[in-house]
């Protein structure tokens, strides 16, 4: 007989076998995306304790819900929909709080369009390219998404952290290709801001 | 489109990056940042800012969760069953 090993199966079999009951399929679609949901669920909520919530949230409702999983889309779609939801229901639930806003850190201009004097030409290098503590860059920019507005954070995370198709993220998130783009244009632009110093940007 | 300010393409620079704009769009940018510094300046960067927040937020997972989310979803399988 011959034996298809696991790792040539496609997601969406392994879907199909964990929901007769094929403990075994189950465990390979969890070892397979485990470390994208912990990383996705990371950014998302900005702390190493709500994101082992949300992992474990998100793979035991995938559970409940196998039969429900019709194929239509893809596995890890819909994988991702469930654990991004899983962590924009963690943050409102514990992080209820203001967010200090970032649109003192948006591009300044004159009257006339022009980029404002203070915005000077690139810094010839910047510090991110110098030598910058790993464990000190992860910080600042976990701190820089924090201060994002929540729905500029969730846009901008799926499509340029998680690197999504913007028509991915808008599906997703239930709302139409152009206000993802608008969403992340914004939060690249607050984060170029604020992150001045590392991007190599003067605001 | 002449007469495209620093402002104006700043407005269009997702869209531009992105493929969506018209071409009459897509060459007043062009024309704009070849003859602007700044705004050669001001695409680099805007550019960088998500490649560095990526690199800085890729998180791996913690060794000891992967067993302890096996552990959590047997238990979880077995009240189910």
């Amino acid at each position: 007989m011959h034996v298809v090993p696991v790792a040539a199966i496609a997601d969406e079999e392994l879907a199909a076998r964990a929901a007769t009951g094929d403990a075994g399929a189950f465990e390979a679609l969890v070892g397979r995306h485990e470390a994208r949901v912990y990383r996705l669920a990371h950014r998302l909520t900005g702390s190493d304790a709500d994101a082992r919530d949300v992992l474990q949230d998100t793979f035991l409702a995938a559970y409940r819900s196998l039969a429900s999983f019709r194929g239509a889309a893809r596995f890890s779609t819909w994988l991702y929909r469930i654990a991004t939801n899983a962590a924009l229901m963690h943050r409102r639930a514990w992080r209820r709080r203001p967010t200090e806003s970032l649109e003192e850190f948006l591009p300044q201009f004159d009257e006339t369009g022009q980029h404002a004097p203070e915005v000077a030409e690139l810094q010839a290098a910047s510090r991110a390219d110098v030598v910058l503590d790993g464990k000190l860059l992860a910080a600042e920019a976990r701190a820089a998404l924090e201060r994002l507005p929540d729905l500029y954070r969730e846009a901008f995370v799926l499509r340029d952290l998680e690197e999504m198709d913007t028509s991915e993220v808008a599906g997703l998130l239930d709302i139409d290709a152009a206000t993802v783009r608008q969403r992340v244009h914004r939060a690249r632009l607050m984060l170029r801001g604020y992150l001045s110093h590392l991007v190599g940007a003067k605001t | 489109m002449p007469n495209l300010t620093c402002r104006d393409g700043v407005e269009m620079l997702m869209d531009y990056l992105e493929g969506t704009l018209g071409s009459p769009e897509r060459e007043a940018i062009e024309t704009h940042v070849s003859g602007c510094p700044r705004c050669a300046a001001f695409v680099e960067s805007y550019q960088r800012t998500p490649r560095i927040l990526r690199a800085a937020t890729a998180e791996a997972l913690p060794a000891d969760l992967a067993l302890s989310l096996r552990r959590f979803l047997a238990a979880r399988r077995a009240e189910d069953a």
